[in-house]
């Protein structure tokens, strides 16, 4: 037996029939005769695909992937919610799964009744409730409000009543789906804050999100899936700079070229034509031909891959027919060693040049820090700091 | 690092998931989550009663009703024969069990429905929602049970000593519903038409099975077989003849209720563990 908090996925498969509306009696006839025609039926599509992991107690791993590439799908396997159609799953110990956390809460009930009904679906017996009932109360800030019929409740309140429980049951295994998406900016932090202590207390967490930065925040390992395939499986910084690189990749595919403005040519560089270096000048060269005179203006971003500029520059550019040359330097780049991206676009009242990826870069110069585990860094800007130390007085 | 290479198109068959069905395991599952039962049971109560005036007096309201309009109606009609008891007592002995039956299928068997939102969100074994549903209406029940003593000071009819029969016939009553709910719980989840359906279907069982009249309304020769296809027949009669005769139930008829009741108890529980697989992808 393992010990509690081991997480295995071993070669999981699942199928879904694209048809939802064989409920009605009239589509079963219609399969049944195609059936007995010997007809195909509609193809089962795979949402997963051979999908195997082992966790031991206490890593974090980190999903992440396009929309329907099956990590919500696979986290439904793992809480038992769904069964795979091959294949087998197993987590030791108590799992505690929070995927949209307001669904186990009844409207007509009050804040503390739900909190007892919740954690008893969470497998929290009445008396464990109890003992943490004032610790919930707090860290949901629903101290006035618990009550109250949960149906009176704005839905940021639901939200962190149900987080609430869910993040002080202690689980062996805490698999969290999406679930920061709501909430304001400094509960999530707290939300974050838990998740760490959590994983400190040694509870294995499996993380999903789109948001980037919290992943590489909170997990030591990443899971890249596409299309119901485990597409890499290793260190989260790794599988983030290739996962950040497709789809960097994948955007170029859509700049498309039909407008009035057409990129001819992007090139970026260092000092006297060297790679660009940390702290010194990058000059970004772009030959831009419009099909007539236009003015509109022009936006540079740099990137990590995806479409969120770390900085943005931008400048009103005239241009004539024919091709025009835009010169864009900057003197002290703040960017680490790295792989970086070039969007641009041109937005103006007849000008107009969707923002997109235009070329990507190698950085040279130092490392970027590594942040402790559960904080977030939302861009990565290089600082040079200049430290001192000693007694407040010699200071 | 590993990267993925070229995959078949379906899994090999050895690799086929099989649900296995293991009873034992899945009993003691349920045990440890009795109290989550108990908690669902509570909400369903607290939710169902909330806001409305009369409260839990809901529970009694209903057979009561019943039990007027049978004793102003139907005795006229039909001429039934209590045996020289008073025909309100007759008939409520007979609504008591078949409105436990009666809440518990159509709460319980829609309660995997209602719940879908938590189903398919968070794990827990699904039995716990239909068990809670036939907890409710055992709640509903007692509380009814309860005016069953109003009658017999009001009729100062007095129950027999036979009534120590009532926990064996109390025994097939509950395992012959928990297999239909069960059963119809989970079936209910892929044939939605059945959620239709469900009230009709009760209402004719009211009459399909002896509330407002005796078991003596149907040929003895066929009776065996009206045991067999309706457990709740011999139940229902057995009340009668232990509680208010001074009786022992019919016992082959009984038997054969118990038959039923087990088949049932069996099979329901073995359908809603395979079908439960499927829940959350047709949901």
């Amino acid at each position: 037996m393992s010990p509690d908090g081991t997480v295995a996925a071993k070669q999981v498969w699942k199928r879904f029939r694209p048809d939802r509306r064989r409920v009605r009696l009239s589509d079963q006839l219609a399969i049944l005769t195609s059936r007995i025609r010997g007809e195909a039926r509609l193809p089962w599509t795979w949402a997963l695909r051979d999908v195997s992991f082992a966790l031991s107690p206490g890593e974090s791993l980190g999903l992440m992937g396009a929309n329907g590439c099956g990590k919500s799908t696979l986290l439904k396997i793992l809480t038992r919610v769904m069964y795979p159609y091959a294949g087998g799953v197993d987590a030791v110990g108590r799992v505690g799964a929070l995927i949209e956390v307001t669904a186990g809460l009844h409207t007509e009930l009050s804040g503390r009744e739900n909190i007892f009904l919740y954690g008893s679906l969470l497998g929290l017996s009445r008396r464990e409730v109890t003992r943490r009932f004032d610790d919930i109360i707090a860290f949901a800030e629903l101290e006035q409000a618990v009550d109250r019929q949960v149906k009176h409740y704005s839905s940021g309140m639901k939200m962190r009543l149900g987080f609430g429980v869910a993040a002080f049951l202690e689980p062996d295994v805490l698999l969290v789906d999406e679930v920061l998406a709501v909430g304001d900016a400094s509960f999530q932090q707290r939300c974050l804050a838990r998740m760490r202590e959590v994983l400190a207390q040694g509870t294995t967490l499996v993380y999903v999100s789109h948001d980037l930065p919290t992943i590489e925040a909170t997990c030591a390992r990443g899971v890249w899936m596409e299309r119901g395939v485990i597409r890499l499986d290793g260190p989260v910084r790794d599988v983030l700079s290739e996962y950040r690189r497709s789809v960097e990749a994948g955007a170029e595919l859509q700049l498309r070229d039909d407008g009035d403005l057409r990129v001819v040519k992007v090139g970026v560089s260092g000092e006297g034509d060297r790679l660009p270096h940390t702290k010194e000048p990058l000059t970004a060269s772009i030959v831009i031909e419009a099909a007539r005179d236009m003015q509109g203006r022009l936006f540079l971003g740099v990137t990590e891959g995806p479409g969120t500029p770390v900085l943005l520059v931008s400048r009103d550019v005239h241009f004539d027919e024919g091709k025009t040359s835009v010169q864009c330097r900057i003197e002290e780049l703040p960017l680490p060693r790295g792989r970086f991206y070039l969007w641009m676009g041109v937005f103006g009242k007849r000008a107009d040049l969707p923002w997109g990826p235009a070329a990507e870069f190698d950085v040279v110069g130092p490392d970027l820090e590594t942040a402790p585990r559960g904080i977030v860094r939302l861009a990565p800007v290089y600082a040079e700091a200049k430290w001192e130390q000693g007694r407040p007085e010699s200071l | 690092m590993t990267s993925s290479v070229s995959l078949p198109t379906e899994p090999p068959r050895d690799l086929r998931f099989r649900r296995r069905l293991r009873i034992g395991t899945s009993l003691v599952e349920l045990w440890r989550a009795r109290e989550l039962v108990r908690s669902m049971a509570e909400r369903e109560m607290r939710a169902r009663y909330k806001q409305t005036v009369l409260g839990f007096a809901w529970a009694v309201v209903i057979p009561v009703v019943y039990m007027v309009v049978f004793t102003v109606f139907f005795r006229r009609v039909a001429n039934v024969n209590t045996r020289g008891v008073p025909y309100a007592l007759f008939t409520y002995v007979g609504l008591l069990p078949w409105t436990f039956f009666s809440s518990s299928l159509s709460l319980g068997g829609t309660s995997l429905l209602t719940n879908l939102s938590i189903l398919n969100k968070v794990y827990c074994p699904r039995e716990i929602f239909p068990f809670a549903s036939v907890s409710v209406a055992a709640i509903d029940t007692t509380v009814a049970t309860g005016v069953l003593g109003v009658l017999f000071a009001v009729t100062t009819f007095m129950p027999k000593a036979t009534i120590v029969w009532v926990p064996v016939l109390l025994a097939v009553q509950v395992a012959f519903t928990l297999g239909v709910v069960l059963l119809f719980s989970s079936i209910i989840v892929y044939v939605r038409d059945l959620r239709h359906l469900l009230p009709i279907a009760l209402q004719l069982g009211l009459f399909a099975t002896p509330v407002a009249y005796g078991l003596e309304a149907i040929p003895s020769r066929w009776q065996w077989l009206y045991a067999l296809l309706n457990p709740l027949g011999p139940v229902i009669d057995g009340y009668r003849r232990t509680v208010l005769f001074g009786q022992a139930p019919d016992m082959l008829l009984l038997g054969l209720s118990a038959l039923t009741a087990t088949v049932l108890l069996v099979a329901g529980y073995a359908a809603f563990k395979r079908l439960e697989t499927g829940i959350a992808d047709v949901a």
